[in-house]
């Protein structure tokens, strides 16, 4: 049976799309709310370097990451915050690692709870730990095992389950190289969609026996990958503005978690939140100037605008000069959130918002594609498609460019000729694209199954 | 919005386009200075080298077809289409090419090269034998896809492992594949490890390689280092500078001595070793 698909999007007009604020705000254990009204701060963590060698040690390592972001969130007078743990390897393929290291994390959230008061919660991401190239994505020991670590993560106090699953990657990978946007569309809009509806049904099913949400899936893969490799305004791995491109696709691939019912606080990295949020007013997890341990990015202060959740970037666990990494990044994102809290509290909560979004709107094109009242067009573009995963991923991809031209035309945006010229390019590209699915589909199909050895469309039922 | 830059002067404290402002003038590829000094001059091989550039795998069947109805398969290769990619991964590094026009020459490289080895009708002999792996439990493998084109687009033979391989997989490739260098990628904590084991069982064997190159996210200098073999691999296209070393007789030592130098350019992870 297909699924639910937004035909409408949940806001009426851009200026009601604010930080701490989401149409549908989600409760969970240890007195957290999401998009009430606050802005919640999030830190996550890896595992350092040999933790790996015994369960034991695994169990230890993340409990001394929750011990010490807990202690600090109190030393600084935090009311509330998210942990998160982005599983390594070994916390999906071995289940019961994962079970145990969540159990750990979460009695000590519980302890702290019990005896400050403070709100907390303890997201846990699974690795997909699924390998295309060997033997598909659906129904093999690796596929299995990721639904037993959801179930051991959510039996043993996780608040909330994300995932940032690689659907399409073979396919996007090859796009993404070769600057081939049909590919990007191919991998991310159409066998993205067709995995997330595969992956998020049975995550929300093993969610729903539980205390725990099933919160979302951000675009890794796609967006965040091809951002990274796009770098900064010297890189030349790929253009911006195809970036800006890949993430607007990527907006129309992770509303499926939603529309299979995830709850939010959405996966932060892919950095399309800010488009799905408008279509389904659920809320969201973002990164941007305090992921500068992880990676850099051109748009800092713009994601702030309509976050819920604000998060750094996995880092390593490690001591700095000012403590060790758990508490030093909670403490960045922490004053973050008070600040976007007291805008809040004081009535100039849209005035903040704009300046943060003001900042980078024409930093980058990637920027001008994710300021909110952009972002919302887009939006709206994948609504009036709602219906087909192909239309729409097309659809947010061409709004996407009209957003950028009309931004270069009027002078706001500057951009070089590389970074015009590919986005004429892929445009052209896109509009020659057939207006039904299934004949894109089959054009898609006899051209990258044999270009691709990694391509296995059995994994999407092709 | 209820904000809005009132003019664009005011945003030039706030953010700059660089890219945008040292651009220079639009010039064709093979108009480039460095390009000219090593384009072939006589056809077929100037036309040969032109698909390359361009990344035109269509013009490089086309070309390879004329060209090999006169000439040897092997002059096809390298006086023609390996001199059309010497003259991309110019344009790369200083930045006039980006990352999918070097993939589309390699592939118009490899449609080229493919039809010259089906004439020469035996194997042809490689520059060596590289051995590429992503590190068991790791699914990160763009930077070793990358290490991959470049090395086979340059002439070397690659045994491509693929990813998440086990480390027992890579110490049998080795033996069996007798490769100048080994190159792994990881970009996890908790999966970098392997590298270490792999030098250990690779120590075991008595087979020391004279580079055991790595690159990726958490993987930094003083980790790759810390064990024997170890040489730490910043940028994908190093790999083939890395490999000529390696193939000259240059051992994991120099080459952790030597980085930047064996590659020719500034290299910040290295920059107390200039
Ligand atoms: C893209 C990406 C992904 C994509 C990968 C897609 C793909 N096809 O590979 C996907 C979505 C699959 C992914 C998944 C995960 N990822 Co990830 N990912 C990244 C990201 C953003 C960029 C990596 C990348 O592709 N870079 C571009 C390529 C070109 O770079 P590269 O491989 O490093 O290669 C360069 C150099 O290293 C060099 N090089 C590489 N090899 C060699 C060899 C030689 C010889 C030489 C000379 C040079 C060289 O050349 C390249 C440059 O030219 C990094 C962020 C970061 N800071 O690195 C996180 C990152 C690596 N991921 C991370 C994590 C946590 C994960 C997950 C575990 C998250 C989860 N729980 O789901 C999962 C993995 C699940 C599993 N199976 O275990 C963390 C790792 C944290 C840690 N523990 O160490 C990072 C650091 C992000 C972060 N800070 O949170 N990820």
């Amino acid at each position: 049976m297909g699924i639910f698909r937004y035909t409408k999007l949940a806001y009426r007009e851009p200026d009601e799309m604010l930080f701490g604020h989401a149409k549908f705000p989600v409760s969970a254990h240890w007195g957290l709310q999401f998009g009430a009204g606050y802005v919640v701060p999030e830190v996550k963590v890896a595992p350092e370097a040999g933790s790996e060698r015994s369960k034991e040690v695994m169990v230890k390592e993340c409990e001394s990451i929750a011990e010490q972001a807990a202690g600090r969130a109190v030393d600084i007078g935090l009311p509330a915050f998210l942990l998160e743990q982005e599983h390594v390897y070994q916390q999906t393929h071995f289940p019961d690692w994962g079970g145990a290291c969540t159990r750990a994390q979460a009695d000590v959230l519980e302890r702290f709870h019990n005896e400050y008061g403070i709100k907390c919660g303890l997201r846990q991401t699974v690795g997909d730990t699924r390998l295309e190239e060997r033997g598909g994505l659906r129904g093999t020991d690796y596929d299995n095992e990721i639904a037993e670590s959801i179930e051991q993560c959510a039996k043993n106090g996780a608040s909330d389950i994300a995932a940032e699953t690689m659907g399409g990657k073979s396919v996007l990978d090859y796009g993404s190289m070769r600057g081939d946007i049909r590919a990007i569309l191919f991998g991310i809009g159409v066998l993205g969609s067709i995995d997330m509806e595969y992956f998020w049904k049975r995550a929300v099913r093993i969610c729903s026996h539980y205390n725990c949400n099933p919160a979302g899936d951000t675009n890794c893969s796609g967006a965040n990958s091809v951002m990274y490799i796009a770098g900064g305004l010297l890189g030349k791995d790929f253009s911006h503005t195809g970036a800006a491109l890949a993430r607007a696709i990527s907006a129309a691939r992770s509303l499926v978690a939603v529309e299979c019912g995830a709850t939010g606080p959405l996966k932060d990295c892919g950095y399309e939140n800010t488009i799905v949020k408008a279509i389904c007013g659920v809320p969201i997890a973002q990164e941007g100037k305090n992921a500068v341990c992880a990676h850099a990015d051109v748009m800092g202060n713009l994601t702030c605008q309509v976050a819920d959740v604000w998060s750094n970037e996995s880092v390593f666990h490690r001591e700095e000069m000012g403590g060790p990494t758990p508490g030093v990044w909670l403490q960045a994102t922490g004053y973050e959130a008070a600040l976007m809290n007291t805008a809040i509290q004081t009535g100039n909560a849209k005035i903040l918002r704009d300046l943060y979004t003001l900042t980078d709107k024409y930093r980058d094109p990637q920027g001008t594609l994710l300021a909110y009242d952009n972002a919302f067009r887009v939006a709206g573009a994948i609504v009036e498609y709602g219906k087909d995963p192909y239309l729409r991923a097309r659809a947010a991809a061409l709004e996407c460019s009209k957003v950028i031209t009309e931004a270069y035309d009027a002078k706001k945006l500057m951009l070089t000729r590389f970074e015009l010229d590919s986005l004429n390019k892929y445009t052209s590209v896109l509009e020659g694209l057939p207006m039904e699915s299934e004949r894109f589909i089959d054009e898609c199909m006899k051209e990258y199954p044999k270009r691709i050895p990694t391509f296995d469309p059995k994994s999407y039922g092709l | 919005m209820t904000l809005d830059w009132e003019s664009r002067e005011n945003t030039d404290f706030v953010y700059r386009r660089y890219n945008v402002i040292v651009e220079g003038p639009a010039i064709k590829p093979e108009d480039d200075k460095d390009v000219k000094k090593n384009m072939p001059p006589k056809e077929p091989f100037r036309e040969l080298a032109l698909a390359v550039i361009h990344g035109d795998s269509d013009r490089a069947r086309e070309a390879t077809k004329t060209a090999l109805a006169s000439t040897p398969p092997l002059d096809v290769i390298e006086k023609g289409l390996s001199k059309g990619m010497d003259a991309v991964s110019a344009l790369y590094a200083k930045g006039a090419y980006f990352l999918p026009d070097v993939m589309l020459s390699a592939d118009a490289m490899m449609v080229g090269m493919n039809m010259a080895d089906a004439k020469l009708g035996k194997a042809r002999e490689k520059k060596g034998t590289v051995v590429s792996f992503v590190a068991e439990g790791d699914p990160h493998d763009i930077g070793k896809n990358l290490v991959v084109m470049f090395l086979r687009s340059n002439g070397y033979e690659v045994v491509d492992l693929g990813r998440d391989v086990p480390n027992a997989d890579v110490v049998s490739a080795v033996k069996k594949a007798k490769p100048v260098m080994l190159t792994g990628t990881a970009l996890m904590t908790t999966t970098m490890t392997n590298f270490h084991h792999v030098s250990d069982m690779l120590k075991k064997e008595g087979i020391s390689l004279p580079i055991f190159g790595c690159g990726g996210g958490a993987v930094k200098r003083d980790f790759v280092e810390s064990y024997d073999m170890g040489v730490y691999g910043v940028k994908a296209f190093h790999a083939t500078k890395l490999a000529d070393a390696a193939v000259a007789g240059k051992t994991w030592k120099d080459m952790r001595k030597e980085y930047p130098k064996i590659v020719g350019e500034f290299v910040g992870e290295y920059a107390d070793r200039l």
